[in-house]
């Protein structure tokens, strides 16, 4: 019979870190009677590399813990752990040595529990167990999670993840798409593929005879098991690839469900039926797209609005709506990536009618439009449809060839056109671009030979400037005008790439510039160094790193699509098997990256650069030491793959 | 009458006059006492504290006692011991105008003779750990005596006079200030949470911790074996 108020006061301890908040009271206790508590000074050691697995596992109550491994004689920092944090967990699991030492770095207090308690916990527990789910996983260092779990975790442990507040309107319900295009599900892939194309559908439903879903498949799952597969698959019936069960809803959803069950399944499609089961007929289909264009939804009112605005000062003021639309999806955790894809859209939609405005302003000062192929291209973050945050303008202006006589009319044209059109976008908030690379500038307001003439050049040349300047520019993505001239550009840049091998290589090392931190120590940054640091620059360490690694990759894969930096991973990790794993934590890092990067600006007013970790929980913490380790890895993957310890040393 | 008591107990054992707890507490005490040669880090010491009516052993009675063991340098939670022993006032209301004060004293008795075998069982042969031991010593063998005849027979660790030693050497401080050995004092110094404080069980457990503090203290300082810190 122990004592139930040292038990309560154990209890209290565990309760202040995941995962033993989420943990019944029942559990807790029982948990908690198990804890024996151990005190170190300074300079002891818990656990030897290569020691037996204790009995136990460990957690920080008070003071501070070194993981280090000795490489070459000499002792290198793996991990610092702090109040709240668990190691020597793996090992027990794995019955296997340690691959650390745990080394006291500041006099400690220490519960340890015994390894058949934390088995208990983990087999009885689902979120538990998701929480060290990645320990059972091998050839992880002591201590990570994988992100592929931290993202759940963030998910399972956020504190209201579903609560339906968004602003106006949203409760507005969507209305499906009830002229539904469905087959049997013995009709073969090609003849179910023409009638998508027929019917210019991105996804038709398998229906039994009853109309009874059975399935279904998207344009996604035929790029990915029929086009990506090497066995001709197009006769086999639909049924071999089709997603089965379809997730089936009931009729009169709002938005704001869907968003959540967007969120929640991580789908893009939703089966509308009788009602709400496999078991009753079809009656419509809702998609991603359906949402964020949904009649009465803020971004396609936004963006209608915007399409429809008579003058350029309403421009910003839905502008400004957007960034209130972008607040109360931050705060509801809407998946990052519907969040980007929204932002973007509204990004277009405004510089379209800039585009619209300035050219019908020229017109009218006597100055029309050349009879020329044009386009307009977003280069940078909002290349990658990546910009949250409305921060500096990286545009250029590309157009068709202009025969020799007309050559300084039109070029002139262009650049008054790009000096109205930034004009109005920095009336919309979006700043100028301090290194000037702006369509108003002659440098990169060029024709298309112009433009092949300069990349080729980079290309061929790849000293550091050009180099920096291609991780900008090759990001580049058409926005308004004739696309095709955008497509002919990027085609030839990556031919280009591709017979220019060097630049590959000056392209990886510069991906490589920026190690990422190593870890956190309560309010501090750890670097390798062994360091600390009270803030750090999330851009310039993470999020970069993780960009010019894709990019890279993406030019030596030859892809040709543009794509965001998490698309990039989607796709590398489709096509280049080597990568898959880091290639999907990596892309999972970077809208994790994201999502913080736009919380901690609008909070701050700022661009979110900077992040102190003061204003982190640990859960944060947690994901962030994980997505560093992936960073890590990631460059070293990418060290290897291009042989850099040649180039560099 | 040391030996005096021993074997009046072991007679009255011997014609089971006596609970089993008591019994099997003395043989063990007997046949395996404290060592003092052995390291002190494998020996289990149980920390507990006391709470009594007041200050005064002979005339004040025991409220409960906390306690919880400490071994290989680890507090063992699920080893703790806590253990109320109190009125319960809400019983048979009807029947105390009739034998009220006979039926409290009774249920008193029957409490505290359970809770002093319970602990008996538990503190079994292992070195008692108190801060200002006396007081704990003495209340708890003054209700041992009462009901069995039976002292502690275990080894005594002060925590308070390990401290001052540790802290001072063998040569007292003159100057040092009444409070500064204090329990709160000396958590403080030692940078050790000062919570549940004033509930038997609570203290226990801070004064485990403050034990761990100090044995770690001792090990640095070259004192490896349990004659060591029983000076």
């Amino acid at each position: 019979m122990a004592s139930n108020t040292i038990i309560d006061r154990v209890k209290t301890e565990l309760q202040k870190y995941p995962p033993f908040n989420q943990l019944t009271d029942n559990v807790l206790q029982g948990f908690s009677t198990k804890i024996k508590v151990q005190y170190y000074q300074e300079g002891e050691i818990i656990f030897e590399k290569g020691d037996d697995p204790k009995p136990y596992a460990f957690i920080v109550i008070k003071g501070s813990v070194n993981l280090t491994e000795t490489i070459e004689q000499e002792e290198v920092l793996i991990d610092v752990c702090d109040e709240g944090d668990i190691f020597g967990v793996r090992h027990i699991l794995a019955h296997d040595n340690y691959y650390v030492t745990a080394k006291v770095a500041e006099e400690s207090l220490i519960y340890a529990v015994p390894v058949q308690e934390f088995r208990n916990l983990i087999e009885n527990d689902s979120k538990v167990a998701l929480f060290f789910a990645a320990e059972f996983a091998s050839g992880m260092p002591e201590r990570e999670y994988s992100l592929a779990h931290s993202v759940t975790l963030r998910k399972a442990y956020s504190n209201n993840p579903c609560k339906p507040v968004l602003v106006e309107n949203d409760t507005l319900e969507i209305h499906p798409t009830t002229n539904v295009v469905s087959c049997a599900p013995d009709v073969a892939i090609q003849h179910a593929a023409k009638i998508m194309a027929d019917r210019n559908v991105g996804s038709i439903i398998i229906v039994n005879d009853k109309r009874h879903p059975l399935g279904i498949i998207t344009d996604t799952d035929l790029r990915k098991k029929v086009v990506a597969v090497e066995a001709n698959v197009k006769n086999d019936p639909v049924s071999s690839i089709m997603s089965s069960p379809v997730y089936t809803i009931e009729k009169g959803k709002t938005v704001a469900d869907l968003i959540i069950l967007m969120m929640k399944t991580n789908l893009r499609h939703f089966c509308v039926t009788q009602d709400g089961t496999p078991n009753t007929p079809v009656e419509g289909i809702i998609s991603e797209h359906d949402v964020v264009t949904a009649e009465g939804n803020n971004p396609a009112v936004i963006i209608k609005e915007m399409m429809q605005c008579r003058d350029k000062e309403k421009l910003a003021m839905q502008r400004e709506k957007a960034e209130e639309l972008l607040i109360s999806y931050l705060q509801q955790d809407v998946g990052i990536h519907f969040i980007a894809n929204v932002i973007t859209e509204v990004n277009d939609a405004l510089i379209s009618r800039a585009m619209e405005f300035a050219i019908q302003e020229l017109n009218d000062e006597g100055y029309p439009k050349p009879e020329l192929r044009f386009c307009w291209l977003s280069m940078g973050s909002e290349g990658r449809k990546e910009q949250l945050l409305r921060t500096d303008q990286d545009n250029a202006i590309l157009y068709d060839n202009p025969p020799e006589a007309e050559a300084e009319k039109v070029k002139q044209y262009f650049l008054w056109l790009g000096e109205k059109v930034t004009k109005i976008l920095i009336d919309c908030g979006f700043k100028k671009c301090p290194a000037d690379i702006m369509a108003n500038n002659p440098k990169w307001n060029q024709s298309l030979t112009g433009w092949k003439t300069l990349f080729e050049k980079w290309i061929l040349t790849p000293e550091p400037k050009a180099v920096m300047h291609s991780t900008i520019f090759f990001d580049f993505r058409p926005v308004y005008g004739n696309m095709d001239l955008a497509d002919e550009l990027k085609l030839f840049v990556i031919e280009k790439v591709k017979h220019g091998q060097g630049f590959l290589i000056f392209f990886a090392v510069n991906a490589l510039q920026n190690p990422p931190p190593l870890s956190f120590f309560r309010n501090f940054i750890v670097e390798s160094s062994g360091k600390h640091a009270n803030e750090f620059d999330i851009k310039a360490r993470t999020m970069m790193p993780l960009c010019d690694a894709a990019r890279v990759l993406a030019f030596e894969l030859g892809i040709k699509e543009y794509l965001s930096t998490s698309e990039r991973y989607e796709k590398i990790a489709e096509i280049e098997p080597q990568l898959k794993e880091l290639a999907k934590e990596s892309g999972m890092a970077y809208e994790i990256l994201m999502r913080l990067r736009a919380q901690n600006g609008l909070k701050h007013k700022n661009s979110g650069r900077y992040i102190n970790p003061n204003n982190l929980n640990k859960l944060e913490r947690q994901a962030l030491r994980n997505i560093f380790k992936t960073i890590d890895s990631l460059q070293s993957a990418i060290n290897l793959r291009y042989q850099l310890d040649y180039v560099r040393g | 009458m040391r030996f005096f008591w021993k074997r009046r107990v072991k007679n009255r054992c011997k014609f089971g006059d006596l609970p089993e707890q008591v019994c099997s507490y003395l043989a063990i005490n007997e046949s395996q006492p404290i060592i003092s040669k052995i390291p002190f880090r494998s020996q289990r010491f149980v920390v507990l504290d006391t709470e009594a009516t007041g200050l005064d052993y002979k005339k004040d009675k025991l409220i409960s006692i906390g306690a919880i063991s400490l071994q290989d340098g680890m507090i063992s939670i699920e080893d703790s011991f806590e253990t109320l022993i109190r009125q319960i006032e809400t019983g048979d209301k009807e029947s105390i105008p009739v034998h009220g004060i006979l039926k409290r004293d009774l249920e008193w008795a029957a409490q505290e003779e359970a809770a002093l075998l319970c602990f008996l069982s538990y503190i079994n042969n292992s070195i008692l750990v108190a801060h200002h031991a006396d007081f704990d010593k003495n209340i708890i063998n003054h209700a041992l005596q009462k009901r069995f005849g039976l002292l502690l027979l275990n080894p005594f660790l002060d925590t308070e006079q390990f401290a001052r030693r540790l802290e001072k050497g063998p040569f007292e401080d003159p100057f040092h200030k009444p409070g500064d050995y204090s329990l709160d004092s000396l958590c403080t110094r030692y940078d050790i949470e000062l919570n549940d404080r004033h509930t038997s069980a609570g203290d226990a457990f801070l004064t485990a911790q403050l034990l761990q503090v100090l044995l770690c203290t001792a090990r640095k300082k070259g004192l490896t074996f349990i004659g060591d810190i029983l000076k």
